[in-house]
């Protein structure tokens, strides 16, 4: 038998082997109640596969990986969603993770992505619809985490701007931060957001929709609601292409009643989001 | 395999969140830090950061998770490029990952689940352990994981597997002396008997860590102090293969810097007496 051969039937049957053994370690109810699902196992069932001894049987032995599986991914997703953890207690979380990890099983080699899909997973899961903020709960603190780890960009500041001749600012182009994103929401996030899990459960929100400006400083992440003027502003500068800044301008004047007093606005907006380094170059 | 491929670095500690600020501001007396690799794979942000003010003052080695090198799925080649792209950032000592597998049919199980011990299962693992070092372009070294079954198709000791599949690849062993004292619990085999069998010429590092006993079997738990019998069998270990680096794990229930550092000074002191101790003995009275 040439290397070949040996390596390729090698990879069919341990192929086999893993599948099995990923079905029975992921199965939501233990290892014995999926042995009952798998008819294909031989006579011996999982016994002529993983040895067991008088200490331990093969499912026991087995139990093990199935319990380090869900215990690992749901400390992962208490720690990246504490105040949805907080909104449900810990046994709604509990099996809330469980129907999770059915429909989102994690797929990618790092565990920050265990728990991208969980808001989404909120909107058709009876928890969820039980409390419809909790999916935008969810959102912001999953929002959060991806700002944390959001590229690093070096951002427009106040210098910047200042060295570039006024008659050009019309045509300077600007983009939203990698690590800044504005959320919209049906209801009042914002009066959730700051809460310690440790100390406060989280109420239920009132029901008003809210725009909110997320952004990372000095390595930590940000949120303020905007107001229905800024935040169609960013929304713009949110585009891949960015917006130019007279672009911007029309948008904040076309929202204003007072036209004469748009220039005071733009000009304020402007200086905080080259303080919170918000916005980076896009025409560069 | 070259030494310089895999100088000493002496005793190390996890690098873990809880200590991040510390670490940054008073750097610390510390030999050398190890990363999870995959905590870092992400494109920006505070983590990166401190790992670039880390990196400027100490040697950094990147430990996998999710090589997954003995998995049937095909090697997944857009983590080889994020994994490549963080070693050009870091510079690392070298890069290590597990002999296990992690996932199949494009699932993780962010686990390290052992393998079947069998030739066939060795030279498909092998193979791909020769790939990921042409694609880091640099050779790699391979853990041995702690494991709570073992499957009835293994047709060899694990010893003979983990010295087989590093011949086999060229690659350097990271060997884990609380995975082999747990192992050699939960399957039932003499501990000296699998570090004897280790080709000396490819260990270039070693792990120690703390494990949880549950009675009918030991627990790679990671989150207590190193045991008495598994400092005895590091001593065993430093008697056989010379002074290694040597890396403290602790991933749970992380316990303040100076704990870690201590554990690593501890790793020193008793590797210095086992290499006195051999310079003073025979074979016959090794600390066995
Ligand atoms: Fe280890």
């Amino acid at each position: 038998m040439t290397r070949e051969d040996s390596t390729s039937r090698a990879e069919l049957e341990l192929g086999d082997l893993q599948r099995l053994l990923l079905r029975l370690i992921a199965a939501p109810a233990g290892v014995a109640d999926a042995l009952a699902r798998e008819p294909a196992l031989a006579p011996h069932g999982l016994d002529a596969i993983i040895r067991g001894d008088e200490r331990m049987t093969a499912a026991e032995r087995l139990e093990i990986y199935a319990n380090a599986y869900f215990y690992r991914l749901l400390d992962v997703l208490k720690e990246d969603y504490p105040l949805t953890l907080a909104a449900l207690g810990d046994d709604n979380f509990h099996n809330l993770i469980t129907d999770y990890l059915l429909e989102f099983p994690p797929t990618e080699p790092s565990i920050h992505f265990a728990g991208r899909s969980l808001a989404q997973f909120l909107l058709v899961h009876p928890l969820g619809a039980a409390r419809p903020w909790l999916a935008e709960l969810a959102t912001f603190e999953r929002a959060t985490l991806e700002a944390l780890h959001a590229a690093d960009a070096a951002a427009l500041d106040a210098a910047a701007m200042r060295a570039i001749p006024v008659g050009a600012w019309p045509s300077v182009a600007m983009r939203l931060a990698p690590a800044a994103r504005v959320l919209e929401f049906a209801w009042r996030i914002d009066e959730l957001a700051g809460a310690n899990p440790q100390v406060t459960l989280p109420h239920p929100p009132r029901r008003s929709p809210l725009a909110m400006l997320l952004w990372r400083r000095a390595g930590e992440v940000l949120f303020r609601p905007l107001e229905l003027l800024e935040s169609a502003a960013l929304v713009l500068a949110g585009r891949p292409q960015g917006a130019r800044f007279e672009e911007i301008c029309e948008r904040i004047a076309d929202h204003w009643t007072d036209p004469a007093a748009a220039p005071a606005a733009i000009d304020r907006m402007l200086a905080r989001w080259l303080n919170d380094g918000l916005m980076v170059r896009a025409d560069r | 395999m070259k030494r310089a491929e895999f100088p000493f670095l002496g005793y190390g500690v996890g690098l873990r969140r809880p200590h991040y600020d510390y670490i940054v501001g008073a750097r610390p007396a510390m030999d050398w830090f190890e990363i999870v690799s995959e905590n870092f794979m992400v494109a920006g942000g505070p983590a990166l950061k401190t790992l670039a003010r880390v990196r400027e003052n100490y040697p950094v080695v990147m430990h996998g998770v999710s090589l997954s090198i003995g998995s049937a799925d095909p090697l997944n080649r857009a983590y080889l490029r994020d994994l490549g792209n963080l070693a050009r950032r870091v510079n690392p000592a070298w890069i290590s990952d597990h002999l296990c597998w992690t996932g199949v049919a494009g699932r993780n199980l962010h686990d390290l689940i052992p393998l079947p011990f069998t030739a066939a299962v060795a030279a498909h693992v092998a193979d791909r352990i020769r790939t990921v070092q042409d694609v880091l372009g640099r050779r790699m070294a391979i853990e041995n994981v702690s494991s709570y079954m073992s499957y009835a198709a293994s047709s060899m000791a694990e010893w003979e597997f983990v010295a087989t599949v590093a011949d086999a690849a060229d690659c350097a062993i990271l060997l884990d002396i609380n995975n082999i004292f747990v192992n050699a619990f939960n399957h039932r085999f003499d501990p000296h008997v699998y570090i004897d069998a280790i080709p000396s010429e490819r260990i270039v590092q070693f792990h120690l860590a703390g494990h949880s006993d549950f009675g009918a079997y030991l627990l790679d738990s990671h989150d207590h102090p190193i045991r008495p019998e598994v400092w005895r069998l590091f001593a065993y270990a430093v008697g056989r293969f010379g002074e290694v680096s040597t890396l403290i794990e602790w991933d749970d229930r992380i316990p303040p810097f100076a704990t870690l550092a201590a554990a690593a000074d501890e790793a020193r002191s008793r590797a210095h007496a086992a290499l006195a101790y051999r310079a003073r003995g025979s074979a016959a009275e090794s600390p066995r």
